[in-house]
């Protein structure tokens, strides 16, 4: 199968003054299948936005090469079937409407059907209301929205977002939440950049995380968040003493130990006049998988070479 | 050919100021050519067309050396091109922009210059002949400073443009009158400058049809360099 995204060994420097550069991607590989919601992580300068910028075709790579939906990065043709918002929206000073047709009518799209469709993602995305004002005076989540809003009109098969979420209300994180997982269900496929990880752990099918250019974890999020060889154990009428690294909470003590070794610690419980409330395999949040992943002292400048 | 009329269209409305500002000076000469006793005043009115003539030419400069750099600067290019737009339509909808920008300009100076001129005596015919010479220059000047553009910054793009325009013209004053004709924008400017109401000029259109095609060289070339061009890194 065609992947919707592919990067081959991309690596990215960018050039300054004199000897200066930043190596910004590093022998960079990753491959998002159609129809998936792909998680894209990592900490400030990691360089996600770098790697989203190349695949757009706004820049090139230094080396390697990369794919979109099977042509290779740069094809206009291809970007007519793809929907981007950038985590810095810019759009013109227009009315709402006026702008999503104009985005619209770049991709190729035209008559009636453009002027349906701009009023149905401007509706999408809550700003039907809103649809006649000028987009200069707009908020910074009404920018937002109507960014979305533009990289939807075309009706994309695959959306790219850098932090789509960034300056939204919850209640439109929500929403945006709901129409991306509504996308996947209608068979488009979303790569998505982000640092709110309780929503990417609520949606996305895969994730990687990268840190200094590279890819540091990559895999289903259901596989990385959980944790086999941990069991996580909660008792009543123990001391919280009795166990390593344990916590209490309104009586109740939870901690974990290796699996295998969860029957010995159930018969030490009940030894102690314990009483078992739970025992499930561990789950871990992304967060500490994140944090994990990008543990390595970072500083700003890490990827400087002269 | 869509996506190119979009983008034209889209950058005369962003330049919407500019080009009001510009007709200021058309209006000036329609203000004049109505308080003046035009068979009296005629070679003030000639000389203050030929003035407004010029300031046509430096904004084609302006708008071809500016356009990308404002673009690129203010982040609105990343969704224009986010969209089925090459980087090649992307340039001939500035170029088109440019062409329209300047074109409303001087249509506009046309109707004024043959109203007062035409009732001063100069041949009307004439006056719309010197408007195309305008058009083709600033057509091939604004290319030409689009194409710095695409690597310099407005500045450097406008000054590298002036070199470009300005040496043909010093080796035609110097070395010989032919190589004014290298890149012909002097050389259509000197037209229009040199025009009198005893000696209105001919209408040659080689000067014409050199520029435009000298124009596709130049845009050719502006979209092999753009082509290469990093537009995500921020620009200073
Ligand atoms: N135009 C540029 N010129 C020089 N260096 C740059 C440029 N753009 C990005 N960088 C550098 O490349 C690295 C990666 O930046 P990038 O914007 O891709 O990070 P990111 O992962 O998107 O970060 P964030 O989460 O803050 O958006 C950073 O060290 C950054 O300083
Ligand atoms: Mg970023």
């Amino acid at each position: 199968m065609v992947a919707a995204l592919e990067f081959v060994a991309v690596s990215k420097i960018y050039r300054g003054f004199g000897a200066r550069q930043l190596q910004a991607l590093n022998d960079f590989s990753l491959r998002v299948e159609p129809g998936e919601i792909f998680g894209f992580l990592g900490p400030n300068g990691a360089g996600k936005s770098t790697a989203i910028h190349l695949a757009m075709g706004f820049m090139r790579p230094t080396s390697g090469y990369g794919r979109m939906l099977g042509t290779p990065f740069g094809n206009a043709r291809t970007r007519r079937r793809v929907g981007f918002l950038a985590e810095n929206v810019a759009l013109y000073h227009r009315r709402a409407e006026r702008l999503v047709r104009f985005y619209g009518a770049l991709s190729g799209m035209g008559g009636p059907s453009l002027s349906k469709r701009s009023r149905e993602v401007l509706e999408l995305v809550g700003l039907e209301s809103q649809s006649n004002r000028n987009v200069g005076k707009f908020s910074r989540g009404m920018l937002q929205r109507t960014g979305c809003a533009q990289a939807l009109v075309n009706d994309p098969e695959l959306l790219i977002l850098d932090e789509p979420t960034s300056a939204l209300d919850p209640l439109a994180r929500v929403a945006v939440r709901e129409l991306l997982l509504h996308s996947r269900a209608q068979g488009k496929t979303i790569f998505l950049s982000s640092h709110l990880l309780s929503e990417v752990e609520l949606i996305c099918d895969r994730v990687a995380v990268i840190n200094r250019g590279q890819v540091v974890r990559l895999g289903r999020t259901a596989d990385l968040l959980h944790c086999a060889d941990r069991i996580k154990i909660s008792a009543r009428h123990i001391s919280a003493q009795s166990f390593e690294e344990s916590s209490e909470e309104n009586g109740v003590v939870t901690f974990s130990v290796p699996a295998g070794s969860e029957r010995a610690t159930l018969e030490r419980v009940w030894n102690l006049g314990g009483e078992i409330v739970s025992v499930n395999p561990l789950r871990r949040s992304l967060e500490d998988i994140f944090v994990e992943a990008t543990s390595a002292p970072v500083s700003m400048d890490q990827g400087m070479v002269q | 050919m869509k996506p190119v009329l979009l983008i034209a269209i889209n950058f005369v409305r962003e330049q919407r100021w500019p080009i009001f500002v510009l007709l200021l000076w058309v209006l000036l000469l329609a203000v004049l050519g109505l308080a003046a006793n035009i068979p009296r005043d005629r070679e003030d009115l000639l000389f203050v067309f030929k003035q407004v003539s010029i300031y046509v030419v430096a904004f084609s400069i302006f708008f071809g050396g500016s356009a990308i750099y404002s673009e690129r600067k203010s982040r609105r290019i990343l969704a224009v091109l986010s969209k089925g737009v090459s980087r090649q339509q992307y340039l001939s909808g500035l170029v088109l922009g440019v062409t329209i920008a300047c074109g409303i300009y001087c249509f506009a100076l046309g109707l004024t210059g043959s109203w007062t001129l035409g009732e001063a005596g100069f041949p009307m015919l004439q006056v719309w002949f010197l408007m195309a010479c305008l058009v083709a220059a600033c057509m091939l000047a604004g290319t030409v400073a689009l194409m710095f553009s695409t690597f310099l910054n407005p500045f450097f793009a406008a000054g590298a443009t002036a070199l470009v325009l300005g040496l043909p013209a010093l080796a035609g004053q110097t070395v010989a009158p032919r190589w004014a004709d290298a890149i012909p924008v002097y050389s259509l400017v000197a037209i229009v400058l040199r025009s009198s109401y005893r000696f209105p000029g001919r209408a040659v259109w080689f000067p014409i049809l050199l520029a435009l095609v000298e124009m596709l060289i130049f845009w050719a070339l502006s979209a092999q360099i753009f082509w290469r061009v990093d537009i995500a890194v921020a620009v200073e």
